[in-house]
C-alpha cells in the first residue's frame, strides 16, 4: 500500500491532472516554463548547438578579438552575438556558459535537498536530543548570507587546496559551498510536515503493523512531503545560479578557462570603458533570463500546490 | 527570559569559536608556519628552534588558546601580501565598508518606506503595480550586474559620476578616513551605494505595502477613519506608525546582509574596503588576513544577531512569552 500522493488523484493520468490544466491557464507559468525549457535545451545541446567548441583553443581568434554583435571576422567568421577578448565567438561561450550555470545549479540542488530532507525526515520523526541538535545548527546557518557562506567555504577551500587541483575540483568545491547553506530550508520544511504526518492514522496504522521507521519514513511519510520540496527546490535553483554567476564574477568560482556566465560578465567588466558592452550584458541578460523563469515557475508552483497542500 | 539569554549566547560562543577553529586551522596547517617567518637560507637546526620557539611542538590544545590569547590581544598576524600587520589593514579598510553600508541602508530605507505605503495607499493604481512587478524582477537581478548597468549608464554613457574608488577622503582623528566631505568622495559613493542599497530597498517596500495593508484592515483604523479624523492623520499617525516594528526589526537584520554584499558591491566599483580585502586576500592566499576576516565576520555576525533577538524580545511582549522554544525568526 502506498500512501495517497499530494499531487494527483489516483487513477489519472498525469496530463489529465488539475496541476496541468491550472499551468495551461497561467500565461506567466507558460512563458517562464518555455523560457526555462529553451535555455535548458541550448545548455544540454551545447555541443551540436553553438556555432564554435568553447573548450577548444583553436576557436579563439585573437584578430577578431572584441567584436560587436553581428560581425563578421577577418577570416570571414559570423559572430552573431560578437566576441569576447580572446576572439572568442559570444553566443558559442554563453551557451557553454548556460551549461555550467545549470550544472552547478542542479547539483547545488540535489545535494541540499538529499542532506535537507534526510535531515529534516530524520528531526521530524525522531525528535528529542538529534531534532534539537540538527535545528541549532539549522538555525545558525540561517544567520548568515548564503552567499557569505559559500565564499567563505570557497575561499577556505581555495587557499588549502593548490591551483591545478583547485581548478579540477572547482565544480564540485562550488556545488558543496553553496549547497551548504541552502539544505536548511529543506530540513525545516520537511521537519515541519512530519511532525504533522506522524500523528495520522496512516503513520500511527503502520507502526501498529511493526513497519521499521526507516520504511515508514521513506515510503509513507517522504511521499507526502515532496511537494513543498519541489517548490523549495525551484527557487533554490534559481538562487543557486545566481550565486554561481557571483561568485565566479568575484573570480573565486570556476576557474577562467570554463566559461560560465559570470566568468564572461567579469570578463566583460574590464572593457565596458572602452564601449564593449555586449561582453558583459549579454551574459547577464541570459543570466536574468534563466534567474526570472525559474523564479517565477517556482512562484507559480507554490501558488499552485499550496491549497492542496493545505488541503491534505 | 534568562534562558533564552543564555541559549542564545551559548550558541554565539560556539559559533565564534567554530571561526576561531577553522582559522586556527588555517593559520597551522596551510602551508609551514616555519617558513613563512624563516629565511630561504636557514638551516635545519634553525628551522627546529624556531618550531620551538613558536611551540609547534606543543599539544594542540594549548596552541590553540595560545593563539586565542594572542589575537585577542590584537596580534592578527603579519599578512602574506602587504606584510603589515593584519590589524592595522581592517581597521584601514573599516571606515569605507561602513559608510557605504550605512548608506546603502539609508538610501534603502528612504526610498522603500515612502514606496511601500504608497503602493499600499494605492494599490490598484498602475504605478504600483509596476513597482511591484518591478520589485519581482530586482530579485532575479544579481547584485554585480546592477552595479555593472549603473556603470554603463551613469560613468560610461553619460559620464556624470566615478566608476571606481572613494573619491578624495578627509582624516578624521588617527583611525577614520571618510570621503563624505568632498565633493568627489559624495560623487564616488553614490552608485555603490544605490547598486548595494536596491536590493533592500525592494525588500523593505513589500515588507511595509504587506504590513500597511494588513494594518489597514484592522479595526482601530475604521474607528478612526469613523471618528473622522483626517486621511493624513490616520495612514501616517496610526497605520505607519503600527508598521514600523517588523520594518525596523527587518532593517537591523539586514544589516548583517549588506555586510555581505558589500563584498560584491566594493569588487564591482573598486571599492577600498574590507570587502575587496578579503576578495584579494582569497585570490593572493593570503591567510593570516583570511583568518582573521572569518573571526571578525563571526563575531559581527553574532552581535548582530544576539542584538537583534534581544530586541526582538523588548520589543513585541508575544516573542518574550514564546521565547523559550527554539528560534523567533522565520525564512532567510
Amino acid at each position: 500500500m502506498t500512501a495517497p500522493s499530494a499531487m494527483r488523484e489516483p487513477d489519472t493520468p498525469w496530463w489529465q491532472s488539475s496541476l496541468v490544466y491550472e499551468f495551461s491557464r497561467s500565461p506567466v507559468a507558460v512563458l517562464a516554463a518555455a523560457v526555462a525549457v529553451l535555455l535548458t535545451v541550448l545548455a544540454l545541446g551545447a555541443d551540436l548547438i553553438a556555432p564554435y567548441d568553447s573548450y577548444n583553443p583553436a576557436s579563439a581568434n585573437v584578430v577578431d578579438a572584441r567584436l560587436p554583435p553581428g560581425a563578421v571576422g577577418l577570416f570571414g567568421d559570423r559572430y552573431l552575438l560578437g566576441t569576447d577578448p580572446q576572439g572568442r565567438d559570444m553566443l558559442s561561450a554563453m551557451i557553454y556558459g548556460l551549461r555550467t550555470s545549470l550544472l552547478v545549479g542542479f547539483g547545488v540542488v540535489l545535494l541540499a535537498a538529499v542532506v535537507g530532507i534526510v535531515l529534516g525526515l530524520v528531526s521530524g520523526y525522531f525528535g528529542g536530543l538529534v531534532d534539537t541538535l540538527i535545528m541549532r545548527v539549522a538555525d545558525v546557518q540561517l544567520s548568515f548570507p548564503a552567499i557569505l557562506i559559500a565564499l567563505l567555504i570557497d575561499g577556505v577551500m581555495r587557499t588549502v587546496m593548490d591551483r591545478a587541483m583547485h581548478d579540477k575540483l572547482a565544480v564540485p568545491v562550488l556545488v558543496l559551498a553553496i549547497a551548504a547553506s541552502y539544505w536548511v530550508q529543506y530540513a525545516r520544511t520537511v521537519r515541519g510536515l512530519v511532525l504533522v504526518e506522524r500523528g495520522k492514522e496512516y503513520v500511527l496504522a503502520a507502526q501498529v503493523t511493526g513497519v521499521s521507521p526507516a520504511r515508514i519514513i521513506g515510503m509513507h511519510i517522504l511521499p507526502n512531503v515532496m511537494g513543498s520540496v519541489l517548490v523549495i527546490a525551484t527557487i533554490n535553483l534559481a538562487l543557486a545560479i545566481l550565486t554561481e554567476a557571483t561568485l565566479s564574477f568575484l573570480g573565486i568560482g570556476v576557474p577562467p578557462t570554463r566559461p560560465s556566465l559570470g566568468t564572461l560578465v567579469r570578463i566583460g567588466n574590464e572593457f565596458l570603458f572602452s564601449g564593449d558592452w555586449w561582453i558583459s550584458i549579454l551574459p547577464g541578460i541570459m543570466l536574468v533570463a534563466l534567474s526570472l523563469s525559474v523564479n517565477l515557475l517556482g512562484d507559480w508552483l507554490r501558488d499552485a500546490l499550496n491549497p492542496r497542500l493545505a488541503g491534505t | 527570559m534568562a534562558t533564552f539569554i543564555f541559549n542564545r549566547l551559548a550558541q554565539t560562543i560556539v559559533v565564534v569559536l567554530a571561526a576561531a577553529m577553522v582559522s586556527f586551522a588555517l593559520f597551522r596547517y596551510v602551508g609551514d608556519p616555519v617558513n613563512n617567518m624563516v629565511g630561504q637560507s636557514a638551516t635545519l637546526a634553525e628551522r627546529e628552534a624556531m618550531r620551538q620557539a613558536l611551540g609547534l611542538g606543543d599539544p594542540i590544545v594549548f596552541q590553540f588558546l595560545r593563539f586565542i590569547r594572542t589575537a585577542l590581544s590584537g596580534d592578527l598576524g603579519i599578512s602574506y601580501r602587504f606584510g603589515v600587520p593584519v590589524k592595522g589593514l581592517l581597521l584601514e579598510r573599516l571606515p569605507a565598508t561602513l559608510e557605504l553600508s550605512v548608506l546603502a541602508m539609508v538610501v534603502a530605507s528612504s526610498l522603500g518606506i515612502p514606496l511601500g505605503v504608497w503602493t499600499a495607499l494605492h494599490r490598484r493604481s498602475i504605478a504600483s503595480q509596476l513597482l511591484l512587478i518591478a520589485s519581482l524582477v530586482g530579485v532575479a537581478l544579481p547584485t554585480f550586474l546592477i552595479g555593472i548597468v549603473l556603470i554603463l549608464i551613469f560613468s560610461v554613457w553619460l559620464g556624470w559620476l566615478p566608476s571606481f574608488g572613494r573619491g578624495a577622503t578627509i582624516a578624521i582623528g588617527s583611525t577614520w578616513t571618510t570621503g563624505l566631505l568632498t565633493l568627489s568622495g559624495l560623487k564616488s559613493l553614490v552608485l555603490p551605494s544605490l547598486t548595494l542599497g536596491l536590493f533592500q530597498m525592494t525588500l523593505i517596500l513589500r515588507l511595509v505595502r504587506a504590513e500597511m495593508l494588513e494594518v489597514l484592515r484592522t479595526d482601530f483604523i475604521k474607528f478612526a477613519r469613523a471618528r473622522g479624523l483626517a486621511d493624513h492623520t490616520v495612514n501616517f499617525d496610526h497605520a505607519l506608525r503600527n508598521t514600523l516594528v517588523p520594518v525596523i526589526t527587518i532593517i537591523g537584520l539586514q544589516f548583517g546582509n549588506i555586510f555581505a554584499f558589500s563584498i560584491i558591491v566594493e569588487t564591482v566599483f573598486q571599492w577600498p574596503g574590507l570587502g575587496l580585502l578579503v576578495i584579494q586576500s582569497i585570490h593572493f592566499a593570503d591567510v593570516p588576513l583570511l583568518a582573521s576576516y572569518l573571526v571578525l565576520i563571526a563575531l559581527l555576525f553574532a552581535l548582530i544577531n544576539l542584538t537583534v533577538d534581544l530586541l526582538y524580545s523588548v520589543i513585541d511582549p508575544r516573542v518574550r512569552a514564546g521565547m523559550a522554544s527554539a528560534s523567533t525568526r522565520g525564512g532567510p
